[in-house]
């Protein structure tokens, strides 16, 4: 976890900005300039995201079982031909589970990501372009918010909201926010003072169109990035709220509640918990490894 | 050996730390700890972990649950105690009688007691309980309603009680025996609420030293201790210098703790340590369950859609709660169709109403007017989805039976229910009950004797007592039912009352007012610790006897 957030901490900042393409021929170039950038490792996590967006999208084309479709006595089968990982203590079927389970954990770690991106991009133009005063309002807001740890503030805002996926997905979005405006507000700043910028406002362009067409686009391409990694971020939190009871409620085979069901027979049926635990760590380190190289790539 | 080798203890009498001392020499000059383990010996610590919700208060008569009877029990003993038969037994009274018109009980009280604290135990204390009890500052609920009939307790010398009834209670006896009345001293009472909720004062064989909130309650020996106990099997003060009563919610972690050794005791277990430990080996299963109740499902009759039997009965034939039954619990929970817990010999029970039959609950809905269907493939009718609202307290529920609860939400999918299973802590739980946003709850009712059925079904019990809390989940309000359990209140006739109780039971089977499921469990797993037995009341463990070693 801690080498997640450190990525995602270090790989924005910095990097040369570069005018955008605008020519078809340029966007194709760059198409085939950011597959040989990511390479083998990344193509292969590109290919694990594709699965794993279609287990979002069409679970049923991976799993056409009902994953909460119980069968009492063919509780804690092993893993084998009719059942790939196994039943779990209800009888039902841990792979169609987990399948079913990305739309439960994946899908809450987007749409935080998306919350916590969209509130870091306002907070964040606001501070790197707006007056002083407002810059440093923010910054002292941020400040206060970057003492707590990412899962304690998400805890303390579930415990106010009260748990339920609408408040997993809000908890987590707004407890990654600050690290996204932080990030946003230190590249707007470098942006907007760059050589290129400076170039185009002497040109005599207005301040919007400098700020449609420079700053915003070479402030935006490193935060794809940026976003991938934190996709893989807030599927853990997520799944950590779910573990703890707070996040989605039974029978969702979400895959932080599929881990907590399971421990009580770690000892008994392991295919309970590492399953679930192997969806969570495939997602979390095919978006990581994912983001870095789009990330190497960008920059 | 961490028992020994605790530092001394503040505040504990010269003996203990004598024997404290003993016991630290013994250690250090036998060296190898394991040989004094094997064993039984005197002194030491036992550490007990719990899976129940940790107390908000220990004096088990504010509120009044399972997590305050077990740990007062150390602490705290009740007037009378019981036998597996069921016949009350003389404890901290000796004898007792009742007038004729059973409006007047006099008891006679043991003369050679004192608090922890120094008061004397007598008729003032008795007295001085009773008004606790009914005090709607203290906000008792299971004792408040246990001595619900008490009009007053006459000191008439003392160590002898009169208690005056507002009507007869033939339920008196086995009330006074549990340990939500059980007797605290008046002067730990006089100090507040507060002050008695972290530390009250009893005549048990221990006494509450410290509490750690989250972590652990210190009980130190009551070397004063006169055993009164009638099923005790030694005379004088307990063979342990301490129990650390430490609050492990967590099942697995438990269990763990009790095979390395780090606790002697734990309750709660999961369904297959306890199999585990039926097959052989080094841990000891004690199976005590709870008198009162059966554990079952009790649904809401006082709104819709459960006001309506058909819906009621509909729920029951769908859920099909037995192959989980034998699969998640392993052997260990044996189905129930009664009201009341098998231990009680009152206890009648109905198989044939609660067979699974889904063809006949999906035409009980159609007939009740459940007939549309909404896009996700649940009941409706005008409009209004076939919710139950079920919250689940994860305090009470191992989680053996919250996966029994998902299979019963499946199963009553299956004909068009939508159940809402919310786990929420006890106080989150507490406030879903008090505000009536359920429809079916499964909550544990502990009480001594068949009594608990006029505590569950009687329509008193929908009215919140001081606590703010009420017992008639099912909001059962029957006026033939009130009176069959009113009359079997007030018999002594063993016969009749057992009648009466029948026709109770039958009248809340047949209203598919509950789904039974199984006893209240209450296994205990033990291991390097002998001695340790259960009480006949309330079923809750006594470490009077107990000694480390095996």
């Amino acid at each position: 976890m801690t080498a997640v957030v450190a990525e995602r901490r270090g790989a924005p900042d910095g990097g040369a900005g570069r005018a955008p393409g605008s020519a078809g021929a340029r966007a194709a170039a760059r198409a085939g300039r950011v597959l040989r950038g990511l390479g083998v490792p990344g193509v292969l996590a590109a290919l694990a995201v594709l699965w794993m967006a279609v287990a979002v999208l069409r679970p049923d084309l991976l799993a056409p079982g009902d994953p909460n479709a119980i069968d009492a006595r063919a509780a804690f089968t092993p893993p084998g031909a009719d059942h790939w990982f196994g039943t779990d203590e209800s009888g039902r079927d841990v792979y169609t589970r987990v399948v079913h389970g990305a739309a439960a954990s994946l899908g809450i770690g987007a749409a935080a990501t998306a919350i916590g991106v969209g509130a870091g991009l306002v907070l964040g133009f606001a501070a790197g372009l707006g007056p002083r005063w407002l810059d440093a309002g923010i910054g002292r807001v941020l400040e206060v918010l970057f003492a707590l740890p990412t899962l304690v503030l998400a805890l303390l805002l579930v415990a106010v909201l009260g748990a339920g996926v609408e408040a997993s997905v809000l908890a987590v979005g707004a407890a990654t926010a600050p690290g996204y405006a932080r990030m946003l507000r230190a590249r707007v700043r470098s942006v907007a003072t760059s050589g290129y910028v400076e170039a185009a406002r002497l040109e005599g362009h207005g301040r919007l169109t400098v700020l449609r067409r420079h700053v915003v686009p070479n402030t935006l391409w490193p935060l794809v990035s940026v976003a991938t990694l934190g996709i893989g971020q807030a599927v853990v939190w997520v799944c950590a709220l779910s573990f703890l009871g707070l996040g989605t409620l039974p029978p969702s085979p979400e895959w932080g509640a599929m881990l907590n069901a399971g421990r009580v027979y770690i000892d008994t049926a392991w295919w309970l918990t590492v399953f679930p635990g192997l969806a969570i760590t495939a997602t979390a380190a095919s978006l990581t490894v994912l983001g870095r190289r789009i990330g190497a790539v960008a920059s | 050996m961490p028992h020994a080798l605790r530092p001394a203890r503040a505040r504990t009498g010269a003996a203990i730390a004598a024997v404290a001392a003993l016991a630290l020499a013994a250690c250090s000059s036998g060296g190898d700890a394991s040989d004094d383990a094997a064993t039984p010996q005197d002194g030491g610590t036992l550490v007990y972990a719990t899976g129940d919700a940790e107390p908000t208060c220990l004096d088990p008569h504010v509120g009044g649950n399972y997590p305050q009877a077990l740990i007062s029990t150390q602490y705290l003993e009740p007037l009378v105690g019981r036998d597996a038969d069921g016949t009350i037994l003389p404890w901290l009274a000796t004898e007792w009688s009742v007038s004729d018109d059973q409006l007047t009980w006099d008891f006679t009280l043991v003369d050679d007691v004192t608090f922890t604290d120094g008061t004397p135990f007598g008729a003032e204390a008795v007295k001085a309980n009773v008004e606790h009890l009914q005090d709607p500052d203290t906000g008792s609920s299971t004792g408040y309603l246990a001595v619900q009939k008490v009009e007053s307790v006459e000191v008439v010398d003392a160590t002898h009680a009169r208690f005056h009834l507002t009507e007869p209670d033939a339920a008196l006896l086995e009330s006074m025996s549990q340990q939500w009345t059980a007797m605290q001293s008046p002067a730990g009472i006089a100090r507040g609420q507060q002050d008695n909720c972290a530390a009250p004062v009893g005549t048990g064989p221990f006494i509450v030293q410290e509490w750690v909130p989250q972590q652990q309650v210190t009980l130190v020996r009551n070397d004063e201790y006169v055993p009164h106990d009638p099923q005790a099997e030694h005379d004088g003060p307990a063979h342990l210098d301490e129990i650390v009563w430490r609050f492990i919610p967590d099942a697995a972690t438990r269990y763990a703790a009790l095979r390395s050794g780090e606790v002697q005791v734990i309750d709660n277990p999961q369904p297959d340590a306890i199999a585990a430990a039926d097959a052989g080996g080094d841990i000891t299963h004690v199976d005590a369950p709870r008198p009162g109740s059966s554990n079952r499902i009790e649904l809401n009759s006082a709104q819709p859609p459960f006001d309506d039997v058909r819906v009621r009965e509909a729920f029951v034939r769908a859920a099909d709660p037995e192959p989980g039954i034998e699969t998640l619990f392993a052997g260990t929970a044996t189905r129930s169709y009664s009201p009341l817990s098998s231990v009680e010999p009152t206890a009648y029970g109905d198989e044939e109403l609660f067979g699974t039959d889904v063809d006949r609950a999906e035409e009980l809905l159609d007939e009740a007017g459940w007939t549309a269907t909404d896009d996700e493939g649940y009941r409706t009718k005008d409009g209004q989805r076939l919710t139950v609202r079920f919250p689940v307290s994860t305090n009470q529920s191992v989680a053996a039976e919250q996966s029994l609860f998902e299979q019963i939400q499946a199963n009553a999918k299956a004909v068009g229910f939508e159940v809402v299973l919310t786990p929420t802590d006890l106080s989150a739980w507490y406030a879903a009950l008090g505000a009536n946003e359920y429809e079916a709850v499964s909550a544990p009712y502990t009480k001594v004797g068949p009594d608990v059925l006029r505590i569950l079904y009687h329509s008193d019990g929908t009215v919140p007592a001081p606590s703010g809390y009420f017992a008639n989940h099912a909001q059962v309000r029957d006026p033939e039912l009130d009176d069959l359990l009113d009359r079997a209140a007030a018999t002594t006739d063993d016969a009749e009352r057992a009648d009466l109780y029948e026709q109770a039971q039958r009248i809340v089977l047949e209203g598919y007012f509950i789904l039974p499921l199984y006893d209240q469990q209450n296994h205990f797993l033990t291991r390097g610790v002998t001695g340790v037995r259960t009480l006949d009341t309330v079923a809750t463990p006594t470490f009077v006897d107990a000694r480390l070693g095996s």
